[in-house]
């Protein structure tokens, strides 16, 4: 069949059939060889990240791709389809001049306004020297209590936007914390210190896109009251409806007052986790 | 809230609801207890060989070949949807592409395993490679099929490396996306190689000029059946799939695609059903009045031998090729899911009675004046090891439902309690 094996010859029927076996098998192989090489290039040129928060993003339920004019009540509904990149979002200007109409509701949690929320229950807080300073929000800190342990970046690690920033163990889960925004760790802090990371970012400050993906403002009460309502159902006793909120306030430290709910998937819906 | 230790939702992608791990080993322990018999019967057969079976030199091509040649049929909704989505653009077919990967890769590795064991001889396995027949379309058919598995596996790579455990490795997420970019020129490659095993694999029993009742004359170097197992294939790939989705709804009591992706899933179906039996009408007509004859055979004397009569060519014909197209095709049977899916039944049918007749009728009926009618029934070892082939598929189309993501979430809603 082959050159140099038994019963071949060079005859049209034998060109044109190994022309065609090689072609396809080459065709099959270059497939692979091409995904491999422009796997490799991407994490060379740092846009691995964005490819796997994009492919994250597209497994999140519709529910939780709410775009952020939506939770501030700018227009009555609207999913996103640009993976929170507000920075980049064409249609952003067009709602962001529309009047807000969500109003703050009491939620005993505390969200202060000199600060930018991250979905992943991360903020982002700008600092005079230039550098941001990164932390657990008020809701996940109520939700997780006091870490078991904690694993952060070393000073002068790169990270990415929406990657792993840092990861917390509590009560046998390990709870990734997406990065809220890209650059280089230049201190680290704790849970008892208020704050976790601070970096220099990668995009300049003073442009005032470079914040844009992150919510603010009327933004926070809405996504806030939206995640609250959430947790309400998936933290309810066993076997009980679901039931209308009756006020109150959010209880410290979840994970060790209900430790029978399914956490798993309470910390996947949560940090935004796959 | 969580109730049981042993609990696997960790690998069950997120807001995809699936029945708890108990009640799923449960449903999987009599396919497994299947799969071991059916591997141990195989295990006899590579062993001792193919002294286990019923078939002889005379009686060739038995049950394993009629499940080889079903299932490729079967099969063949892998690459016709590919087909359809990435080359066509029919972007409305979307929702059934991964089921459609996931069918062929289980009919395509059962064929090729259940060949494995027909052809014995495992440890030489590389001669059909090395050392093959030039004048055989079997060649053809052993390169291609090859060829295409390779593919079909590369088409599942990416739904694999969606697993919610396996997408945390960044580079398998990454080599996933870039791979599935490159999915369109798989599905080109899948084509051409299905064209083409499809038609070589009706084609070897055209030109058997020792079997009149198979031989058939055709266009340049391919006999018909080349162009009518083609036909068939892709009539009823379509089929197998509303099938396949039909089912797994009923068990997991969850609508999972669109009521019109099955009215257009059985419109293609019954369309090429329609063109397939003209030309199966007209390719039996030509056999019956020149063929034959030509080759100095009366061709009713091929169905005077019971249960191998008329019947069967009526009923592959017409119970099992025009009813369907029609019941598929015709707007308003279609309209009813009832209808639909016994058109799609019937349409698979008939392409398993295509090929058992083409197959188990063809041997069986004496061709030189001494032969006599033979008759064969498969030994245990054979049935065990077609049985082990469904089983293996059941898993491992289970296991894919339970962990990989194959229909889109937002088409999945929950119908009853289950």
């Amino acid at each position: 069949m082959f050159p140099g094996i038994d019963g071949f010859h060079w005859t049209i029927g034998h060109i044109v059939f190994l022309s065609l076996f090689f072609a396809v098998v080459a065709t099959i192989f270059m497939t692979v060889i091409s995904a491999v090489w422009r796997t490799n290039r991407d994490f060379q040129t740092h846009r691995a990240a964005a490819l796997c928060w994009k492919s994250d993003f597209a497994d999140l339920p519709e529910k939780d791709r709410r775009c952020r004019h939506e939770l501030a009540g700018r227009v009555i509904r609207r999913t996103c389809d640009n993976a929170f990149d507000c920075r980049h979002c064409e249609k952003y200007s067009q709602f962001a001049v529309l009047p807000a109409t969500r109003r703050a509701q009491s939620s005993g949690l505390h969200y202060p306004d000199d600060r930018f929320y991250h979905r992943g229950h991360t903020w982002v807080k700008p600092e005079e020297d230039g550098t941001v300073t990164m932390g657990l929000d008020e809701l996940a800190t109520h939700l997780i209590g006091d870490p078991d342990s904690w694993v952060m970046p070393t000073v002068n690690d790169e990270i990415e936007l929406n990657q792993t920033a840092w990861r917390i163990q509590k009560n046998g889960k390990e709870i990734q914390m997406r990065s809220p925004l890209e650059g280089t760790v230049v201190a680290v802090g704790s849970p008892r210190e208020g704050w976790y990371l601070k970096i220099r970012p990668r995009l300049d400050l003073r442009d005032p896109a470079s914040l844009r993906h992150l919510l603010r403002g009327p933004e926070v009460n809405g996504w806030i009251a939206r995640e609250l309502e959430r947790l309400q159902m998936q933290l309810r006793a066993p076997n009980t409806p679901p039931a209308l909120a009756d006020g109150g306030t959010m209880l410290p430290h979840l994970m060790d007052v209900i430790p029978e709910a399914d956490w798993e998937i309470v910390l996947a819906d949560t940090f935004l986790g796959t | 809230m969580a109730s049981s230790v042993l609990t696997d939702s960790r690998w069950i992608a997120r807001g995809a609801e699936r029945t708890s791990l108990s009640r799923f080993l449960l449903w999987l322990a009599p396919w497994a207890a299947l799969l071991a018999v059916g591997v141990y019967a195989a295990g006899l057969c590579l062993y001792h060989g193919l002294n286990q079976t019923n078939m002889d030199n005379r009686f060739a091509f038995g049950l394993w070949i009629f499940l080889d040649l079903g299932i490729i049929a079967l099969g063949a909704g892998a690459f016709f949807t590919g087909f359809l989505v990435y080359i066509l653009k029919r972007a409305e077919l979307k929702p059934i592409l991964n089921t459609a990967v996931v069918v062929g890769f289980i009919c395509y590795s059962g064929a090729v395993a259940i060949l494995m064991i027909d052809v014995g001889q495992p440890l030489r396995a590389w001669f059909t490679f090395w050392h093959p027949n030039t004048h055989s379309m079997l060649t053809e058919v052993t390169f291609c099929i090859s060829c295409y598995l390779l593919v079909l596996s590369l088409e599942y790579i990416p739904i694999l490396l969606r697993n919610r455990q396996l997408r945390k490795l960044p580079s398998f997420l990454v080599f996933e996306h870039q791979l599935h970019k490159l999915v369109p020129v798989l599905a080109g490659v899948g084509t051409l190689l299905s064209f083409f095993h499809q038609g070589s694999l009706g084609g070897l029993y055209g030109v058997l000029r020792g079997r009149p009742f198979a031989f058939r004359n055709g266009i340049f170097i391919w006999p018909s059946t080349f162009f009518l197992f083609i036909l068939s294939a892709i009539a009823t790939g379509p089929s197998f799939l509303m099938l396949i989705v039909a089912t797994v709804e009923k068990v997991t009591g969850r609508k999972l695609v669109p009521q019109e992706l099955y009215r257009r899933l059985g419109f293609i179906s019954g369309l090429l059903l329609a063109i397939y039996v003209a030309a199966k009408s007209v390719d039996t007509l030509i056999w019956l009045n020149i063929t034959s004859p030509s080759e100095g055979f009366a061709p009713w004397q091929f169905y005077i031998h019971k249960p191998f009569g008329t019947p069967i060519l009526f009923a592959e014909i017409v119970v099992f090729g025009l009813l369907p197209a029609f019941l598929l095709s015709y707007r308003r049977m279609a309209a009813h899911r009832g209808w639909l899916l016994c058109g799609a039944a019937m349409a698979c049918m008939g392409v398993l009675l295509n090929r058992f007749v083409l197959t188990v009728q063809t041997l069986a009926v004496p061709t030189l004046p001494f032969d006599e009618f033979l008759s064969y029934i498969p030994s245990w070892q054979e049935v065990a090891s077609f049985a082990g082939v469904i089983a293996y598929g059941v898993i491992l189309y289970s296991l894919s439902y339970r962990y990989l993501t194959l229909f889109p979430k937002g088409d999945e809603t929950h119908v009853s309690g289950n």
